[in-house]
């Protein structure tokens, strides 16, 4: 009924409104029209044409006053009075371009800051996954209770146990386990690097996901030694295929030929925006051997706690049936959504508030401008109340101009949100999921919209209570000049421009922090060095048989040719460099032990394979020992060079060179230590070294079939690139390569620290801008207010110095309070950055007292203006004034 | 419905008899259900068919023509009229012939109650 009646009436409404003009000039017509009738009708009936007239009229009673009950019944009068009001608060804002555009550009600033960081969170953080019914989907990783937290390789899981947990559960409508790899791919006959994702049968079940064109992996498939086929992703269908369905039946090479069966639907890319999706056909493993990442999907109805429960037990009956490999081994259920975004999410809520902390020093300031034009205005605003204009009528027209003020600032920021969002995104790590997806959608523009509306009642709260005390007679009387309740509007001045110091430091001393803890890890010893040093990375395309033997023989060629290479000073191969840990594992010293359980409780190692001369090239320096050397093949006594943090932890006071060492990686044969090399931050230079174990690439698998050759040149690494990629083509046509350097990579690692310090700095520098205009306004008005009191200062014998002294003075009291204030809310909030920070503690005085003299340089320097003025007050002028 | 006011405005003009508010209302949805009129002649009409008894002001007439109009129960259509100029002549909509249905309930509901109470015997 209610929508029926709609039908007929909103249109009408609408008419009113955006036709206004025909809706009147019909009215006009329909009188009229009766008019002329009622007057022939009378004039029938004996009447003179004027007498007739006038009685049609006079029936009427009056034309306009039927013109405004027809209107009133058309129920827009809100509105038009709104459009009215509209209408006015343009011309106002249009009177005072100056005071406009300074305030819209403040709130711009502060709302498009707001609605870039926002457009992220919204993509990262708050959008759904795009999966069907994503709260369902689950991530299970292996939750260790007795080793540290190496890495996240650490939540990797075994085949047998996911196969255990598969079999004992009931909470989960389907499970799959996946590993995924940047690997070359070859098409046709060009060789390049793809995401290609090894998933077990269910994988796709797990997101409910069907695909666009062909079919998923029949059971055939997906059975353990079989030839496997691969499904593609969009994305990689429409660049390698054109979106050619014929792409079906066709054959990627990715170790050995599959043929593409189906193509997935535009955005799935799970996981890691993956090209190729082939089924797991290896072989099972051991459970030591953890590999696979796990992801299920919860039936409905099933909470997570409830499978956490269940998991929990089966993890247990686990870890006592097989003790060797699962003690202390548990499972963790967390959502996908948790797993994808739990390193960035405080990073981004963070730097949402501190730029709604910007926004609020954004709106103190609009508020100090607006309480400057309102005193200007008292008589205006008291003429309207003297006229009859209610309280009401005059609210709704201030708040009405705050909110045309802050809709245009808000359109304004929406194109600096626009350029702001895509330059956050250009500064972001590359791993934060789903960034690509921040845009300026419904969600965001509702965000600025919703934003403006709250700053425009925040900023024009202040000035509108003021407003609303203004005493008829006696701002009349006052002529506007000036007004009574001055020092009442100075003291809530006074107390905008605290707030905003108090807001500004506590920005100031986050960034502050940040700033000293990110040079911190750039002074931080990395244990090699980065300058000059080209990595290329290269996957020898070959079956796992003879893919290791193919791929050694690449490297070890392509060594021999660079050793030759002018401009080359060293040359290795490895395959994790620094920054990156590829394996890591458990290590044993001397002897295997009795009982395999004890394997449980060896300690942690990042294992990594390396050719002769990586030590050299990447500046690692051997502390003992030898570097390995082409000698060290299959054929001779497996050997191995340990690290600092490895002897330190295991050989205390002891010689390790010679001694025996186990560490599983490709089999258990014991390695003799031969050499003692520094330690390397292998986790990005955050983190401390842990005891690492590198073996010889002649007696070692590798990962993948990839190696990472590291060069060390005399001049820039970047120029050496085509002399390597033409000598790689030379040895191997179907190698692709990836191109990168040592400082490259580094950046990278430190992408995430960068990304919020940068961020911080800018905006603690905005806060610090608006709060010193801030400070800078009350000064001059105090100035202007008291010319006269400093004009009779002056004519009595003030010295310049005193006046200046007095000036300062207030705006140095002003800082004072805030900046005390500003250091307390920062002491007790800089705690949410501890996780953040690097050497660094979050109540490090030096970086509060650099504030703290930041804080008074500022406040001196925008002082300076106003108090010179001040100083040059000519007394006759001043007191003529009065 | 139950406020009693008059709809007749204006000083000069004689109130012969005070219409109860919504019986105006009641009145042009009626005769609009019979054929759609122009204002002018809705008026006539009223005079016509209550044999001058019922007198609605001109005054009064146009603003609840709108007012209907704005509810969306009489629609409005720029027409030649009987003597070939343009007039608005409104007619019924759907809702309208409800709102009409329910009015007429109304007033015979209340018609008969008053009936019967102005009839009871004096003792």
């Amino acid at each position: 009924m209610r929508i029926k009646h709609w039908f007929y009436t909103v249109p009408l409404r609408l008419r009113s409104l955006f036709r206004h003009s025909q809706v009147e000039q019909e009215l006009n017509e329909e009188l009229r029209y009766h008019i002329e009738r009622q007057t022939e009708e009378l004039i029938a009936k004996g009447m003179t044409e004027e007498e007739a007239r006038y009685a049609a009229l006079r029936a009427l009673g009056g034309i306009e006053q039927r013109k405004e009950e027809c209107r009133d019944m058309r129920r827009v009068n809100y509105i038009d009075d709104l459009l009215r009001d509209l209408r006015y608060a343009g011309r106002n804002l249009r009177r005072n371009p100056g005071f406009a555009a300074l305030s819209i550009l403040i709130m711009a600033l502060g709302i498009g800051a707001n609605t870039a960081v926002f457009s992220v969170v919204n993509a990262v953080l708050l959008k759904p996954l795009s999966y069907h019914d994503p709260d369902r989907i689950v991530t299970l990783s292996n939750a260790s209770m007795t080793r540290e937290a190496p890495t996240a390789l650490s939540k990797q899981v075994s085949i047998p146990d996911f196969e255990d947990w598969q079999a004992q559960s009931s909470s989960f409508e389907a499970m799959a386990y996946y590993a995924s790899r940047e690997t070359a791919v070859i098409l046709g006959s060009t060789p390049e690097y793809a995401r290609v994702s090894s998933v077990s049968p269910d994988f796709f079940r797990v997101f409910a996901v069907e695909p666009l064109v062909g079919r998923s992996f029949t059971p055939e498939e997906t059975m353990r030694g079989s030839s496997g086929a691969a499904m593609i992703s969009y994305t990689y269908w429409q660049a390698h295929f054109g979106g050619d369905p014929r792409a079906l039946g066709q054959t990627v090479r990715i170790s050995r030929p599959r043929s593409i069966v189906g193509v997935l639907p535009p955005g799935f890319r799970f996981p890691n925006n993956t090209d190729i999706w082939v089924s797991a056909v290896g072989p099972a493993g051991s459970r030591g051997g953890q590999n696979f990442l796990s992801v299920g999907r919860l039936k409905t109805r099933v909470p997570l706690e409830q499978a956490q429960a269940e998991m929990t037990a089966i993890a247990r009956r686990l870890e006592q049936q097989f003790p060797e490999t699962n003690r202390g081994r548990s499972v963790a259920i967390t959502r996908l959504m948790d797993e994808m975004v739990g390193n960035v999410r405080l990073t981004l809520y963070l730097l949402l508030g501190s730029v709604t902390v910007v926004l609020l020093i954004a709106c103190a300031n609009t508020a100090t401008l607006l309480l400057a034009k309102a005193s200007t205005r008292v008589r205006e605003v008291a003429l309207r109340a003297a006229l009859g204009a209610s309280r009401k009528r005059i609210a709704r027209q201030l708040v009405t101009e705050n909110l045309l003020l802050a809709l245009v600032a808000g359109l304004a920021g929406l194109v600096l949100a626009y350029w702001g969002s895509k330059t956050l995104v250009a500064l972001a790590p590359a791993d934060v999921p789903r960034l690509a997806e921040a845009s300026i959608d419904r969600w965001v523009l509702g965000f600025t919209i919703g934003m403006s509306v709250i700053t425009s009642l925040l900023f024009g709260s202040v000035p509108a209570f003021y407003a609303s005390k203004v005493e008829l007679s006696d701002a009349l009387k006052q002529g506007g000049t000036r007004i009574a309740s001055g020092g009442r509007m100075a003291g809530i001045r006074g107390l905008l421009v605290v707030v905003q110091i108090a807001l500004a430091v506590t920005l100031v001393c986050a960034s502050g922090l940040l700033i000293k803890s990110f040079v911190a890890l750039h002074n931080v010893a990395l244990g090699f060095q980065p300058q000059n040093v080209l990595v290329m990375r290269a996957t020898v395309p070959a079956p796992p048989s003879v893919g290791v033997a193919r791929t050694r023989q690449f490297f070890s060629d392509m060594l021999a040719q660079l050793a030759k290479t002018p401009g080359v000073v060293a040359a290795g191969a490895t395959m994790a460099p620094p920054g990156y840990v590829d394996s890591t594992g458990a290590y044993l010293l001397d002897q295997l032990p009795a009982k395999p359980e004890d394997w449980s409780r060896a300690p942690s190692v990042v294992l990594s394979v390396a050719a002769p001369g990586t030590f050299a090239a990447l500046g690692i320096p051997l502390k003992s020992g030898r570097d390995f050397s082409e000698s060290d093949t299959l054929d001779s006594p497996f050997v191995a060079v340990v690290n600092e943090a490895l002897v330190r932890k295991s050989f205390p006071n002891q010689n390790p060179l010679g001694r025996t060492i186990f560490c599983p990686f490709d089999s258990f044969q014991g390695m003799r230590i031969i050499g003692v090399v520094g330690d390397v931050r292998q986790r990005g230079p955050e983190r401390e070294p842990m005891p690492e174990c590198y073996m010889p690439h002649g007696q070692h698998a590798f990962n993948g079939a990839t190696l990472s050759l590291v060069v060390r040149t005399t001049g820039d690494p970047n120029a050496l690139t085509q002399t390597l990629r033409r000598l790689a083509h030379e040895n191997t046509p179907d190698v692709p390569m990836k191109f990168t350097t040592m400082e490259a990579m580094l950046y990278e690692n430190v992408a995430a620290p960068r990304f919020r310090t940068v961020l911080f700095a800018v905006f603690a520098g905005l806060a610090v801008c608006l709060a010193m205009a801030g400070i800078y306004g009350v000064m001059a008005f105090t100035v202007g207010r008291r010319s006269n009191e400093i004009g009779l200062r002056i004519a009595l014998g003030a010295s310049t110095g005193s006046v200046v002294r007095l000036i300062l003075g207030q705006g140095l009291a002003l800082a004072g309070i805030g900046l005390v204030l500003g250091l307390a809310a920062s002491i007790a909030s800089t705690r949410l950055l501890r996780t953040m920070l690097f050497q660094v503690q979050p109540n490090d005085p030096t970086v509060y007292l650099a504030v703290a003299l930041l804080v008074g340089l500022v406040t001196l320097a925008a002082g300076y203006l106003p108090a010179s003025r001040a100083a040059k007050i000519d007394p006759v002028v001043a007191l003529r004034q009065e | 419905m139950t406020t009693l006011i008059s709809v007749t405005k204006g000083e000069y003009m004689s109130k012969p008899t005070d219409l109860v508010q919504g019986t105006l209302d009641l009145l042009i949805l009626k005769i609009l259900a019979l054929e759609p009129l122009h204002g002018w002649a809705v008026g006539q009409r009223l005079k016509q068919v209550s044999g001058d008894v019922l007198q609605v002001s001109d005054g009064s007439l146009y603003p609840a023509l709108h007012k209907l109009e704005q509810e969306g129960w009489i629609t409005a259509e720029w027409k030649p009229s009987e003597n070939n100029r343009r007039a608005k002549f409104y007619s019924l909509t759907r809702l309208g012939r409800k709102e009409l249905e329910k009015e007429a309930a109304n007033w015979n509901r209340l018609s008969t109650a008053i009936s019967r109470v102005v009839k009871l015997k004096e003792a």
